[in-house]
Parts: C-alpha cells; structure tokens; sequence
C-alpha cells in the first residue's frame, strides 16, 4: 500500500518546478527528523500536551505532502480516546515518515527527469 | 508580464506547510512574510499592514481565530484567509462570522489557493474602492449643495476643497498651518476646524503681530504674582485658557526667535511654565497657527525656526484669494448687501446686474475684508431697491468693460471743485495681494476722469486736505459723520481739524 496519496503528492510534483517541490521535501524530511524526537521526548516525559501538539504539527506537514498513512496516524496520535500508548505509536510514526520519504524521493527525481526530458 | 503583487503574511508553524504555500504563491509577484505564532502575527499584521493574510487555525501559542477576531476588532481590513486542516462546518461558520474573507481546508491544490486568494484580494480591493467612491460621492453631493460652511461663505471649487481639508483634520489632534493674503479668512478657518473638531474647550485666538514682544510669553503662558513689575495678579494665559480646545496663533512669523524656543518646548512637551512659575503644568492643547507669509521662505531666512515649523506645520491649509474663487465675490457681496441693510435699515435687496459685473471682474487685492468694506461703503453711502454698479468704488468700474452709468448727483458723489489727484496709492488694480488693504481706498470719485499727473496743481498737502475736506462737507450739507464716511477717515478727525483750522484762522491775541 502507498504512503502517499497520488492526488495531492503527485499534483504537487506536477504543479511546482522541480527545485521547489525537492525544496518541500527536503523541509518535510527535516520536519519529519525534528517532530519525530519531539515526539519521542514529550512521549517518555509523559507530557500528553505537548505530544498531541507535536503529533498536531506532524499531521499537518504530512497532509501537506500527501503521506496520508502518517497523516492518519499522527491523527490517532492526537485522539486522547485513542488508547494507543506513544510508545508503540513513535515507532509506527518513524516508520511510515521513512516510507513516505521514500516514495517523495522517487517522485522528486521523476519530477526532475521529466522536466529535463526534451 | 508581471503584474503589481500585493502583501500577503503567511501565518503557519509548519514548515513544510509554509514551504507547500510558498511555492504555490512564487510566481504571483506577491511580497510574502512568515509569522510563525499568534504573537508574530499580530505583530507583523500591524507594522506591516499586509493585503491578505493565510491563518492558520492551529498555532502554538493560540488560535488562530483570536488573531482573526483581533485583527478585524482592531479594524484591520486585509482578506484573511483561514487555512486549517480541521475543515468542518462548524468551524467555517465561525470565522466566516469573525470576518473572515474565505476558508480553505488543507490540503490544497496550487489553483484552489492562488484562485482563494486572488478572489480575497479582489473583493477586498472593491470594497475598499466602494468605500473611496462612496466618500468622493458624499464629498460632492455635499460640496456642490454646500455655499456656507462654519462662518464661510463661498461655493466656488476652491473653497470646497477647504471645507473639506477643514473636515477631515479637524477630528486629529495634528497641527493645522493655515497660509493665505490677508483678509482670506484664516481666522474663521480656524475657528471652522475648531467647531467640527468637537473639542471642548475653548478656542482662543492670540495675534502674536499685535502683542509687544515683551508681553507675549505672559500672553501666551500666563504669569504669577510678582513675576515682573506690574505683575500684580496670577494670570492664566491663552494656551491654559484653550486647554482642552484650540490655541490659534495667528501672525506666528512675527513671533520673536527667542520666544518661537519657548514655544516649540510647548508644542514637544506639551507643557507650559508660566512666567515666574517655578512648576511646569500640563495642558491639552490642539495647535492653529496662521501667516500671511510663506512659512518656508521665513525659515530659509533665518526669521523662522526650522524645528518649530516642522511641529506645526503638519496639516497646511492654505486659503484662496477671492480672486481665485470663482462665483464667490457675487455671493458674499449679496450677504453683506443684506446684512448691512438690515443694519443701516436701508432698502436694498439686491445687486443691478452691472454691479454683479463689476464684483466679479475687480481681483480684490484685499480679498473679502475690501469687499466688505466695499458694500458696507455703498450701503451707507446709497439707498435704492438695488444696488447699482455706479454706487461702487471707483476702481471696481474702471474693472468693467463698458460705461456704467454715473453715481446719481447731489450728496452721492464728492465733486471736487478742481481736479484732484487720483489717490496716488490707488493705480490701476494691481494683482499682488501684498498691497495693504489701508491703501486700497473702498471709495473713491467715481465719474471724472483721472487728471494726468502733470495737469495735477501741486500745492502743499495741508491746502490738499483742507481742500477735499471742505468739499466733502460741502457735498454733504456739513453732515461730519457723512463726509468722514466719503474720505474714510474718523469723524473726529475733521472735528480736530476745523478746530485746528479756526485756530489758526483767528487773530493773534
């Protein structure tokens, strides 16, 4: 299953030059570095305010993107109904970041071969 | 072809939500700002007044509704996009009711945004041009039905510029600088500035020309007991009795320099110490100043300080001459017609259409006050149903382009027994407004033709005046008030000098 959602990732990729959509997702990969500790630190100090913020902001810059999967459980994330303990929740996060990362990559380069085809 | 952009703040703590923004918005010519927080976005909101802003709902430090609410509370008018990922009903309803231009749930794509806010901004555009048309509408409505203003009288263009200057700074507390000839009306306007500012103090008006320079700090700031040798009494002076109101200083290029330092402390401080006070005293005063000479040219000449004339030279209302007031000289000459007939309980009740012709066409070089004096001349001087062009000063046919017909006889004209001197101060009407109005005569023999100066028989002033006195008296029946109307000097002063002249007349001893 994609960690992406075609309509709004690959949009992007179509609407934007390709330096500005790599420049998004090298700003997505330095949120998703920064949140992701965040999230971790809040989660081991036990500091539900600030987990479900960060957990608010990673939705956010998912969303932005297209990683809908992350976007999904970043949402569960700030759900306090949820149930789901942030230590098993970080590591789900980390790994669907890396997986939507990678995709963002492959479309970035596609993105980059296209414009330079002639 | 790349169109003017607007200012757009982008208010987002996402970075890579920022970044998505960005580069849809790169190719617009939009000048673009980040605010990270609520705080920074009231902050850049206000010092950098932006065209639109995209809110982000979810900030760090707050809701992005509070800054929605502050803004449009504190009357800012940029289109405020509100961008949130929480797209319900609900909350759509309530920015859109805390005035928001438009709502766009995230994601979007590149053509909903610029479509977003292009939209915003052109809606924002119109209403603040609806607004501008409806203001320029109501201005002219009112500007065309307007031929008085607070004390004013006049309905040309020009004077409707002033009365809407006076209107739309009268409400500031900014200093108003009020240039024009003398006889323009510069007290009046800012007497008029005074009533619509809705001050409640006074309006005290000082003509700093007319005070000894020794006494015009006193004037002005007052003086205790004891101050100085005739200070018998505290005395409140002109700006603590306009506290509140409005002090106009009037002739503020006669002000010595060293009082102008004194002065230009009060206008910075706001503060005044009278004469002999050992404490400074507060006061709320709205500053008026006025000349009838061009305030920059008296600071490049060293006769004006240059900082003062920066603190109250804020707001410049510069007062038209008559002659530059087209339609105005027939209406005001109408409603002082009226006015001295009431007064000198006269008949007249209108102008003959040659007198109209010869109002319109003469350039009153002293402006209304010589209009003034003009009428009120006729009025005292005639009586009939209307007032006729020849009941006029002289000067003002010499203005007309045919013959106007001669002054009725008997007491009506003074004839001289041989030909006078025109009044060597009295040529052709000349242009400049610098002539003193004192040198204007309002009235002078009206059907003769000018002698040419050298058919003039010279002989000494005093056989001159003793001359035109007599025959002024003798073309009034001895009537003194009257002939001292005709040679517009004070009835005492022919008293004096039949006295003086009978005197001399008399035999030694």
């Amino acid at each position: 299953m994609s960690a992406l959602d075609p309509s709004i990732a690959e949009q992007l990729a179509q609407d934007l030059p390709p330096e500005d959509f790599r420049r998004i997702v090298e700003t997505f990969e330095d949120d998703l570095g920064r949140l992701a500790a965040e999230l971790e630190r809040a989660g081991l100090a036990g500091s539900l305010d600030a987990y479900r913020r960060v957990a608010h902001s990673l939705a956010g810059a998912a969303a932005a993107v297209g990683a809908v999967m992350l976007e999904r459980t970043a949402r569960v994330a700030m759900d306090p109904r949820s149930g789901m303990p942030p230590a098993q929740m970080v590591p789900i996060i980390r790994a669907q970041a890396a997986a939507a990362l990678q995709e963002l990559a492959v479309l970035a380069a596609r993105a980059g071969d296209d414009s330079a085809a002639p | 072809m790349t169109t003017p952009g607007g200012r757009i703040l982008l208010v987002e703590d996402t970075p890579t939500q920022a970044e998505v923004a960005k580069a849809h918005l790169r190719e617009l010519n939009h000048t673009l700002r980040l605010a990270e927080t609520a705080a920074a976005a009231l902050e850049q909101a206000r010092a950098w007044d932006p065209d639109a802003i995209l809110l982000d709902l979810e900030l760090p430090d707050g809701s992005g509704l509070d800054v929605l609410k502050t803004l449009r509370q504190e009357g800012f008018e940029a289109a405020i996009i509100v961008i949130t990922a929480n797209a319900s009903m609900t909350t759509a309803v309530e920015v859109m009711k805390w005035g928001a231009t438009d709502f766009l749930p995230k994601p979007y794509p590149k053509a909903k945004l610029v479509f977003t806010l292009q939209n915003a901004m052109e809606k924002r555009r119109l209403v603040i041009e609806n607004r501008a048309l409806e203001t320029e509408l109501r201005a002219a409505r009112s500007g065309a039905a307007r031929d008085r203003f607070h004390g004013f009288i006049g309905a040309s263009a020009a004077m409707q510029a002033v009365y809407r200057t006076i209107e739309s700074v009268a409400k500031s507390r900014a200093s108003i600088f009020i240039t024009g000839e003398s006889g323009t009306g510069k007290e009046l306007a800012a007497e008029a500035v005074h009533k619509v500012s809705e001050r409640r103090g006074a309006f005290v008006a000082l003509n700093c020309g007319a005070i000894p320079r020794d006494l015009l700090e006193s004037e002005i700031f007052g003086h205790v007991k004891g101050a100085f040798t005739g200070a018998t009494d505290n005395r409140i002076g002109a700006a603590r009795q306009a506290d509140g109101g409005t002090l106009f200083l009037d002739e503020i290029g006669e002000m010595p320099l060293e009082m102008q330092v004194k002065l230009l402390r009060f206008v910075q401080t706001g503060t005044l110490q009278p004469v002999g006070a050992s404490k400074p005293e507060k006061v709320d005063v709205r500053f008026v100043c006025a000349t009838n000479r061009d305030p920059l040219a008296e600071v490049e000449a060293g006769r004006f300080r240059e900082d003062l004339y920066y603190r109250l030279y804020v707001v410049p209302i510069e007062m038209p001459p008559l002659r530059a007031r087209e339609g105005d000289p027939v209406l005001i000459a109408r409603t002082f017609l009226q006015a001295f007939a009431r007064e000198e309980k006269k008949r007249f009740c209108g102008l003959a259409p040659e007198a109209e012709a010869a109002i319109r066409d003469y350039p009153w070089p002293g402006n209304v006050r010589q209009l003034q004096n003009a009428v009120r001349n006729a009025v005292v001087m005639h009586d009939g149903e209307r007032l006729e062009a020849a009941m006029l000063p002289a000067m003002l046919l010499r203005a007309l382009p045919r013959a106007v017909p001669a002054a009725p006889p008997a007491a009506l004209a003074v004839v001289l027994p041989q030909p006078l001197p025109e009044p060597v101060l009295a040529p052709a009407p000349a242009p400049a407004w610098s002539v003193p109005e004192s040198l204007v005569p309002a009235w002078s023999p009206s059907a003769p033709p000018e002698p040419s100066p050298a058919a003039i028989e010279i002989q000494p002033l005093w056989k001159m005046e003793k001359r035109l006195i007599m025959a002024a008296l003798e073309q009034t029946r001895q009537d003194v008030p009257r002939a001292a109307s005709l040679l517009e000097i004070n009835p005492s002063t022919i008293y004096r000098k039949l006295q003086a002249w009978r005197s001399a007349e008399k035999p030694d001893g």
